[in-house]
């Protein structure tokens, strides 16, 4: 992976009204041909970072190295229309480079045709709808052809039909160009969607950075377990053998031996496997529906296992969705290799 | 009666236009900028400029007359210039009394932009020259509002004219001066006739900017 820009030891002052607080980063490498999204909830800093990262906000110790040529570009949470047309706001920053009037024409064509919004080129900029003007403003700095692109919340505002196609159109650009995009968020569908990497930001720290699996899976902590959507998170007394005891007597095969001693067990709700119990049939990890409550696309369980509560989905209307009630009995099973470990230190 | 030929209503109104349009284009040229810089810097003591601003739009006309026929009276700080009763004169205190009302709205047009636009253009890597020129596009309606009001208040000011230009005729002579004349000598008819170009004047040039105001909105 060639490294468009690295970020090292980095101290940031985060102003805001519930109190200032510092941002740390020691290292934060942005690759060519990737998009890393930066994960965290309100007020973590990460709006904060990439102002940083885009040169608008200067840290006060640590240094930014651009290691490719070219722009570092950012597109703001609320995208910005310039007064005029939508070519208009397409041609503005590659006339104002000097480039002729043949390379200023295809590549603005070239953005908007693939960013959907070609045929709006002759609207004013200022009667567009909110998903449009996202598409313009991220058009208009992919026409650029940046090195890195950050964008804060792209997906704000946007139904769940557009979130998806313009993570599709933003990461066929990303194919196409090569351009090193960064995208923060607090959602983590929407992290998902998009993400070749994740760093997780808590509180001013970096957490945890790695690829969207290794994050998802393999969270280094609680915290970041709860933020990246493991919710089911039990406290247990882990054995020699790799057995998780809980509290309540149950105990589940994990694939970590020889490191017995206090673990928080975290299992994802779609890792949880659940079979309808069959009369006569000896089950040896019972659970039972406590509540249930349905979106119209997936239904939330809500699991009561020997005084432990565990929290997955069905597709909603579908197989189990549809036999099963409160109080239900269930058959849980989990794999080894999906019970992930945490320290309760 | 009326006690007033064709040759000198329109030398008056030509004058009238003359000292209203310079004032207005010094007050643009001046304000302009003045206006773009407070409303987009933060610096310590802004807030207080801008107090200063708000405070002149509201500055009594006959005030600014005084302080600046004072000043170019002949014993006056700039006596030396020999400007007294003159039409320089009049254009500098119309200058006075239209900055603070070019300043404040383009502070105003200025401070209503989103707070992340002049970032973005940063980012986006468009040079100064091309930045402002963005920005003027921008605030067009808030320019086209200020160059109304200034228009406005130029165009119908008589108190601070009067004091710095002294209505002499064939030199100073305009057409709030002359309207207030011919009304203390009670010749109403040649009154009304003026007022009547005056208002006449006012509406095609608030008229027009209207229109470019209208047009830019649709």
């Amino acid at each position: 992976m060639k490294t468009a820009l690295l970020a090292e030891n980095l101290e940031i002052l985060k102003k805001s009204k519930g109190g200032d607080f510092e941002l740390i980063i020691p290292e934060l490498a942005i690759y060519r041909d990737e998009v890393l999204v930066i994960l965290g909830p309100n007020g973590s800093g990460k709006s904060t970072l990439l102002r940083t990262l885009a040169g608008v906000d200067i840290p006060y110790a640590g240094t930014l190295k651009q290691k490719t040529n070219g722009r570092v570009t950012m597109v703001f949470q609320r995208p910005i229309a310039f007064a005029g047309s939508v070519l208009h706001n397409a041609r503005i920053a590659l006339r104002a480079q000097g480039l002729s009037k043949q390379v200023v024409e295809k590549r603005s064509q070239d953005a908007l045709t693939h960013f959907g919004i070609a045929h709006l080129s002759e609207r004013p900029a200022s009667e567009l709808s909110g998903g449009e003007l996202r598409r313009l403003a991220l058009a208009r700095a992919f026409a650029l052809e940046p090195a890195v692109l950050l964008l804060d919340e792209p997906f704000d505002d946007l139904d769940a039909r557009a979130q998806e196609a313009l993570s599709t159109d933003l990461r066929n650009a990303v194919a196409q160009t090569g351009t090193a995009v960064v995208v923060v968020t607090h959602d983590l569908q929407r992290a998902a969607l998009v993400s070749d990497r994740i760093a997780v930001l808590l509180q001013g720290r970096m957490r945890q950075i790695g690829t969207q699996s290794e994050v998802l899976n393999q969270p280094v902590d609680r915290e970041t377990a709860e933020l990246v959507g493991m919710s089911n998170l039990i406290q247990a007394e882990l054995d020699s053998q790799g057995l998780a005891h809980f509290g309540s007597g149950q105990a589940i095969q994990t694939k970590s031996v020889n490191s017995p001693g206090p673990v928080y067990i975290g299992l994802r709700p779609e890792h949880l496997k659940l079979e309808l119990s069959l009369q006569g049939q000896t089950i040896l990890n019972e659970v039972r529906v406590t509540a249930l409550a349905s979106d119209g696309l997936l239904t939330t369980l809500h699991l009561d296992w020997g005084g432990e509560t565990l929290r997955t989905h069905l597709v909603a209307g579908r197989g189990l969705a549809r036999q099963i009630d409160i109080g239900t009995p269930l058959s849980l099973s989990v794999l080894p290799e999906d019970v992930h470990i945490l320290s309760r230190n | 009666m009326i006690d007033l030929d064709t040759p000198t209503l329109l030398e008056i109104t030509l004058r009238t236009l003359g000292v209203c349009l310079t004032s207005l284009s010094i007050a643009l040229l001046l304000g302009v900028p003045l206006g773009i810089w407070l409303g987009s810097r933060l610096f310590p003591g802004r807030r207080w400029l801008l107090g200063l601003v708000n405070s002149g739009m509201g500055a009594p006309p006959v005030v600014i007359g005084l302080i600046v026929a004072q000043m170019f009276y002949r014993s006056g700080p700039l006596g030396h210039f020999e400007l007294w009763y003159s039409v320089q004169a009049m254009v500098v205190a119309q200058v006075l009394l239209a900055l603070p009302l070019v300043i404040a709205l383009v502070v105003a047009a200025v401070a209503s932009l989103d707070p992340d636009w002049q970032l973005q253009v940063k980012t986006l890597g468009i040079p100064t020259p091309w930045r402002m020129l963005l920005l003027l596009r921008e605030i067009r309606l808030g320019l086209l509002a200020a160059v109304i009001a200034a228009l406005g208040g130029t165009l119908s000011e008589v108190g601070a004219v009067m004091q710095t230009g002294g209505n002499l005729e064939g030199e100073t002579r305009v057409l709030t001066t002359s309207i207030l004349m011919y009304t203390q000598m009670g010749l109403f008819e040649s009154a009304y006739a003026l007022a009547a170009v005056l208002l006449g004047l006012m509406l095609v040039l608030a008229g027009l900017l209207t229109w470019v105001q209208y047009g830019e909105r649709r």
